[in-house]
């Protein structure tokens, strides 16, 4: 078992603005565990172990356009959180069962930037075997009232 | 990850050309005004370059800057270079399938030859600049022309970067090949240091094209001129997303969503 497993984002910005969608192949996941599933495709499930750190990575396919990501958000039962996020269109889900802590992106000059957050944690010894937790990801295009997208398909699993 | 800079430096030629100046002739633009770039769209560019560090505060992100040169009233950038030469050969061999047919019977009309000798068009002679080929003066639409003010002016060179910004070395620009023959194969890039905050002005050498007549033939002579931006180094402690400071747990719910 490595200590790190890396899930790498990479999003077709335009494709995404333009279809409003990371589906349609705007988005790719992809990771280096020995035995995730349905790699290269949104639905990326990423097999994990306890102590192990995780870190998603976004990548721009055209370098000049803004991709970073807004919030990893573990969805739980019962309930869909809200997207994140003041961009997000009100009224498309229930509201947030376990809100996400929001972590400040400003930076020195007052923009919110979120090239400033690091996504990476522990997986903790609690996790479930043999459940996928499925996770919101939440990825942010340039500024605008549409740039904030997001998928409820990728998962991590502890077998 | 860090979006790479672009930066596009828009000249109007025919005016700077007549003043001598690029100032009042300078048209800047970026993609970075989400960041904060300042005077998108005029001469007082000033770029925003956000920065990041880690804890140990080494640097943590890559900042990239591309410029662009592009040409009011020329043709778009995005023609194929060798439009203008397609369109040259395509022209002298108009020209000379005309020529044949007047070869008929009943002679050749004086005013045909004449019209004929207008469609050869004039050469211009590459004189000390950069980068220019011997070639016909051709306008905008690629027809041979012999109006001065007619003619397309080639695409303004940058030749050089200067300036406080890399005397002190925040940036560090080169030119660099490109398979990119929009900009004639080269572009002028840098990274930046980011950790030293500020603002810092550059310098833009550029060099633009003038067609005079010397000793009975047209040349275009190089004119060099220069013009200014800024960039507005910042710079901030990268922040874990979960827990807002250092590594810690996932945050995953006690029961996990179905599905």
């Amino acid at each position: 078992m490595s200590d790190r497993i890396s899930i790498v984002v990479m999003v077709d910005a335009v494709g995404a603005l333009s279809d409003r969608t990371l589906h349609n192949g705007n988005l790719s996941l992809v990771d280096d565990g020995p035995a995730s599933r349905h790699q290269g495709t949104p639905d990326l499930v990423t097999v994990v172990s306890p102590g192990q750190i995780v870190q998603w990575t976004p990548i721009h396919v055209d370098v000049q356009t803004p991709v970073e990501i807004q919030a990893i958000e573990f969805l739980p039962a019962g309930a869909v959180p809200a997207p994140a996020g003041p961009d997000a269109a009100p009224g498309t889900a229930a509201p947030a069962a376990v809100p996400a802590p929001t972590v400040d992106a400003t930076d020195s000059g007052g923009h919110e930037n979120y090239d400033l957050l690091v996504w990476e944690g522990v997986v903790p010894y609690g996790m479930t075997p043999g459940v996928p937790y499925r996770y919101r990801l939440s990825v942010r295009l340039h500024e605008g009232p549409n740039a904030v997208l997001h998928v409820d398909s990728p998962a991590l699993l502890r077998v | 990850m860090a979006q790479q800079h672009g930066i596009i430096v828009l000249f109007d030629v025919e005016n700077a050309l007549k003043e001598r100046t690029l100032a009042g002739n300078t048209y800047w633009f970026d993609n970075m005004k989400l960041f904060g770039s300042a005077g998108v769209g005029t001469e007082k560019l000033v770029t925003i370059v956000p920065g990041t560090y880690f804890s140990d505060g080494s640097q943590a992100t890559e900042q990239v800057l591309n410029w662009l040169p592009a040409a009011l009233g020329a043709i778009p950038p995005t023609v194929p270079r060798n439009y203008l030469a397609e369109q040259e050969r395509a022209d002298d061999r108009r020209t000379l399938d005309e020529l044949a047919s007047l070869d008929a019977e009943g002679g050749v009309e004086e005013a045909d030859v004449k019209r004929l000798q207008r469609r050869v068009g004039k050469r211009a002679r590459p004189g000390t600049g950069r980068g220019l080929t011997e070639g016909k003066l051709l306008d905008v639409t690629g027809r041979t022309t012999g109006s001065a003010a007619a003619y397309n002016y080639p695409a303004p060179v940058i030749t050089d970067i200067t300036g406080q910004a890399v005397v002190e070395k925040i940036m560090y620009p080169a030119q660099y090949g490109s398979p990119d023959m929009i900009y004639d194969g080269w572009y002028w890039a840098a990274t930046v240091d980011t950790s030293r905050p500020g603002v810092y002005p550059y310098t833009m050498h550029v060099q633009l094209h003038e067609l005079v007549e010397q000793g009975g033939e047209m040349v275009w002579r190089s004119v060099d001129l220069t013009c200014e931006s800024s960039l507005k180094i910042i710079s901030d402690p990268k922040r874990n997303g979960f827990t807002g400071a250092g590594l810690g747990e996932l945050p995953l719910p006690a029961v996990p969503a179905a599905g």
